[in-house]
């Protein structure tokens, strides 16, 4: 299990650096593939909520550390009315909250059927990338949602979601090298109906 | 609730608090030590990008490309006149300045850099050049470009040659404009949710009378501190008047989606 948890977070970690490779699809709605949020989000399916609440802290302090822009610089007497950034670590409590929403549905995971896991992380992604707009959109006024923002959220959404199966697939791969069932109760129903036979 | 849980929330609680009250200088600590750990993937990373892009951009543009060596060809030859002409002016102008006992000394030194990556982040209008520290380049210089301002340098990435250049179709990139032609001053910047090829800039804070023509041009004033004057930013596409200011939407003159080459202005006249 200690094992287990600390090769997510050491995968967590290397997502970090994949991400670097993934450009933005200007021909797609300015689409990308969110690998950091959704290496969380499987991961938080698999384990217990001390481990996930400590993926989301050390995923959403280096996503913002990502993703920060500098301070707005120039005489405040002409640039009287700054716009906003946001807050370092506000992706803390957003990854936090995805990751419970993903928890929601271990028990399903728990019984083997990851595809619910799979299609839940495409809508924690867009409920991710929605809450993030919102707080923008909060913290410098205005509120402004055009078409091209709501198809750039469902295409990211999407696109992410689309890679949930490897990521799967790889942390079943990595549980079964550390010798620990993420889906116990798989493996029981398993055992069950081969003694039934 | 379980005890281990229970713990692991508050301590989660704790560390939220404490990334929440960093300081800049700390954040921006952070940020050096994340981006000099992933430094040598950013770089194979931004290196794939422009081969892939060159690649694209070349099968695509074969054939378009013959029609465009044609125009350029035109339109160096209408440059060499200009250019003759400038001289001429240059010349002209030093011998005036001479005769005026002018002192002041002109500098706009830049330095050039290549466009490696773009857009890294969801939401931030930025790119990422291959010019940084040791080009002797810092945080908020101008960047330009040969149709007019591009943005404003952003972060310098420590420990390499490259830096992020927020965009004037960011939100956050914020341009003291003047209107050729008229009195009109006002704040420039790009648009919320505007993530196409061209997209429209905010001139805000114009006054209420305010009588501006589309295709009017639109420069910096040079005040705030940033910004060279006299720097093209665009033309006037529309003007929406208030109650008690007004706003145009202007389109810039540098086309963004086909960015290359870009100048950051190290030392220049303000």
């Amino acid at each position: 299990m200690i094992r287990y948890s600390f090769i997510t977070l050491l995968l967590l970690l290397t997502s970090f650096v994949v991400q670097q490779f993934l450009p933005a699809f200007t021909g797609f709605y300015q689409s990308r593939i969110l690998l950091v949020l959704l290496v969380f989000l499987c991961a938080a399916v698999t384990v217990g909520q001390p481990t996930m609440l400590m993926l989301a802290f050390v995923g959403g302090f280096f996503w913002d550390a990502h993703c920060g822009i500098g301070p707005h610089g120039g005489d405040p007497e002409v640039y009287t009315q700054q716009v906003e950034s946001l807050r370092f670590g506000y992706s803390i409590p957003l990854f936090a909250a995805m990751g419970l929403l993903m928890q929601g549905i271990q028990p399903l995971f728990r019984r083997g059927k990851w595809q619910f896991s799979a299609y839940l992380s495409g809508v924690a992604i867009f409920l991710y990338l929605a809450a993030e707009y919102a707080i923008i959109n909060f913290v410098r006024g205005d509120f402004v949602l055009s078409k091209a923002t709501l198809m750039q959220m469902l295409s990211t959404s999407l696109l992410t979601m689309l890679f949930s199966p490897f990521i799967f697939w790889l942390l079943f791969r990595i549980a079964k090298l550390c010798q620990h069932s993420i889906n116990p109760d798989a493996g029981r129903r398993r055992q069950h109906a081969h003694r039934n036979q | 609730m379980k005890p281990l849980n229970l713990t692991a929330l508050l301590l989660f609680l704790g560390g939220v608090v404490w990334a929440f009250t960093l300081s800049d200088r700390a954040v921006r600590e952070v940020q050096d030590f994340y981006f000099s750990a992933v430094s040598p993937f950013l770089k194979s990373g931004s290196q794939m990008e422009t081969r892939a892009r060159n690649f694209l951009t070349e099968t695509r543009r074969s054939k378009e490309l013959e029609v465009e060596l044609g125009s350029i060809r035109t339109e160096l030859g209408r440059l060499h006149i200009i250019e003759s002409r400038y001289r001429d002016l240059e010349i002209e102008n030093g011998r005036l300045r001479h005769a005026l006992n002018y002192k002041k000394n002109t500098h706009f030194d830049v330095v050039p850099a290549q466009v490696i990556r773009r857009q890294p982040t969801t939401w931030w209008q930025t790119v990422d050049i291959d010019a940084g520290q040791s080009s002797g380049i810092g945080t908020q210089l101008a960047v330009l470009s040969n149709e007019g301002l591009v943005g404003k340098i952003d972060r310098i990435y420590g420990g390499q040659n490259r830096s992020s250049v927020l965009l004037l179709t960011d939100e956050k990139c914020q341009v003291s404009a003047r209107v050729e032609g008229s009195t009109e001053v006002g704040i420039l910047s790009g648009q919320r949710g505007r993530f196409d090829g061209s997209p429209l800039l905010r001139l805000r804070f114009l006054s209420a009378d305010a009588k501006l023509q589309p295709g009017q041009r639109v420069f910096t004033t040079g005040r705030g501190g940033i910004f060279q004057p006299n720097i093209p930013l665009g033309t006037i596409d529309s003007v929406k008047k208030g109650a008690l200011d007004s706003e145009a939407l202007v389109r810039p003159s540098v086309n963004f989606s086909d960015l290359s080459t870009v100048f950051v202005v190290i030392a220049g006249d303000s």
